[in-house]
């Protein structure tokens, strides 16, 4: 119950930390005046401005969020470290699982308050244009928090190993884009044998599969990629290992 | 043996990542066309990479679909084509069904973007053969989609020249909410041509209160305005 009690305390001390930073506000308002710009692409595509506006806004959300959480989860422990205010922390009662728990819930939860906003950003517009959301749009929208949720939860782990922040964002970066190369890696690995086939399946096994959270781009229409327990399981796979890895990396610091 | 036991989990969760790799990648379905299928339109290879590696497919087929009626738009004299003046929506338009397929290759849900596609190709541009072949693409990646199968038949009643039977066809496609406009002129066009005026007039109404296209509005107006003079 102390950890967890400790753990909130911290997520909440950096949920604060991350609405008040400079960066959080740019984002949003950069996503703001980004999503408004879509309505200029959804003029072009008349009779389908509908579509546009929404799959133009949920793009743009997307990149924010991910923007902002890789570059947060990237420093969020480093900058701690560098200015020594992690001293001040674990010199009061406080585990360092409990610590690295509440870094990481910091960071889910201004992914899900920067993502909200927008969302409502962008719903206003949408019906201010005199559409309505389709079906699929709050599970796009959950989905990609989910997206996010593994990728902060992975970068906040190479965070602790890399020598920089700018090396865990392009390892981030990297990440991102093979999780969602998965149905041309499975192409790929069709066409290949032999060692590059072993390869290539062992990278692709060990990537986390974004497309599988696409919902976004699958739409209504499109079957989904798996069921809900899978996809429950996968996540919660993909948020507990890199915390147990960052948990070992974290237990041979000295602080 | 304890000193290494704060590895336990860590290694529990390495076994989990490992065991739950292979049915993400295999097991789960990817409802998208392989990559081969997506042929360069265009100079559109590092377009397509962008949209495959960020997962927007979706929104790169909304693009090219804008492109798509831009490049329709255009007067065919623009294409290349010579000789008189084609009417309305005729011309050669050589690029249509390559950027129709691509589209369709990028995301074959796109319902609206294959109905219109074909359609024009089929009743516009005259080039049925390549409409059937589009719709028989789209229909392996959708093969529920009635929508299609409806079009297909409408083509097929076409080249019989029975313009009322692929008017009463595509009837059901025009009382969806979303069906492309152009479907609309067409059934509205087919009706007239069959003698059917007052389908044809209603039709153009729910022209005028469905798109926000400028043109089809116009021509709607107009048509009802020639269409009454016929009525009276």
């Amino acid at each position: 119950m102390r950890h967890f009690i400790s753990a909130w305390k911290i997520g909440g001390h950096s949920l604060r930390e991350n609405y008040k930073n400079k960066f959080f506000s740019l984002f949003i308002i950069f996503a703001g005046v980004l999503i408004y710009a879509s309505l200029l692409a959804g003029v072009m595509a008349v009779d389908e401005e509908a579509r546009m506006l929404t799959d133009t806004g949920l793009a743009l959300m997307e990149l924010m969020t991910l923007a902002y959480s890789v570059l947060a989860a990237a420093s969020a422990i480093t900058r701690e470290i560098e200015t020594k205010t992690i001293y001040l922390v674990f010199s009061r009662p406080v585990s360092r699982p409990a610590y690295l728990a509440g870094k990481a819930g910091g960071l889910y939860a201004a992914a899900a308050l920067m993502l909200g906003v927008m969302a409502l950003l962008h719903l206003s517009l949408i019906y201010s244009r005199g559409f309505t959301p389709p079906p699929f749009y709050l599970k796009a929208v959950f989905f990609i928090w989910c997206k996010i949720l593994m990728i902060s939860s992975v970068t906040l782990f190479v965070s602790l190993f890399t020598t920089s922040t700018f090396s865990a964002v392009s390892i981030a970066g990297i990440l991102w884009i093979l999780g969602h190369f998965t149905s041309e890696a499975k192409f790929l690995i069709a066409r290949s044998s032999g060692a590059a086939a072993l390869a290539l399946s062992a990278g692709a096994y060990l990537t986390p599969n974004f497309q599988l959270f696409n919902a976004r781009d699958l739409g209504a229409a499109a079957p989904p990629p798996a069921a809900p327990g899978f996809l429950a399981a996968y996540l919660l796979v993909w948020m507990a290992a890199p915390y147990l890895f960052s948990l070992a990396l974290f237990r041979k610091k000295e602080f | 043996m304890k000193k290494y036991a704060y590895l336990l989990l860590p290694a529990a969760a390495a076994s989990a990542l490992a065991l739950s790799g292979p049915p993400a990648f295999l097991a789960a379905s990817h409802p998208f066309p392989p990559p081969d299928r997506i042929r360069e339109v265009g100079r559109s290879a590092s377009g397509d990479a962008l949209a495959l590696s960020l997962g927007f497919r979706r929104l790169a087929a909304d693009v090219w679909f804008i492109r798509l009626m831009q490049y329709y738009g255009a007067p065919p004299e623009m294409d290349g084509s010579s000789g008189p003046e084609p009417e309305f929506g005729g011309g050669t338009y050589p690029d249509f069904l390559p950027i129709a397929r691509h589209i369709l290759a990028l995301d074959p849900y796109f319902t609206n973007a294959g109905l219109y596609a074909s359609a024009s190709l089929a009743f516009n541009l005259s080039r049925p053969a390549e409409a059937v072949s589009l719709l028989n693409e789209a229909l392996l990646y959708h093969p529920r989609e009635w929508r299609y199968v409806t079009l297909l038949a409408a083509i097929g009643y076409s080249k019989a020249s029975d313009p009322a039977k692929v008017a009463r066809l595509i009837m059901p496609l025009i009382m969806e909410p979303d069906c492309p406009v152009m479907l609309r002129q067409l059934a509205a066009f087919l009706n007239k041509k069959a003698g059917n005026y007052r389908a044809a007039s209603l039709i153009y109404k729910t022209i005028l209160e469905t798109t926000r296209d400028q043109f089809y509005i116009d021509n709607a107006r107009k048509e009802l305005a020639r269409l009454e003079g016929m009525q009276r």
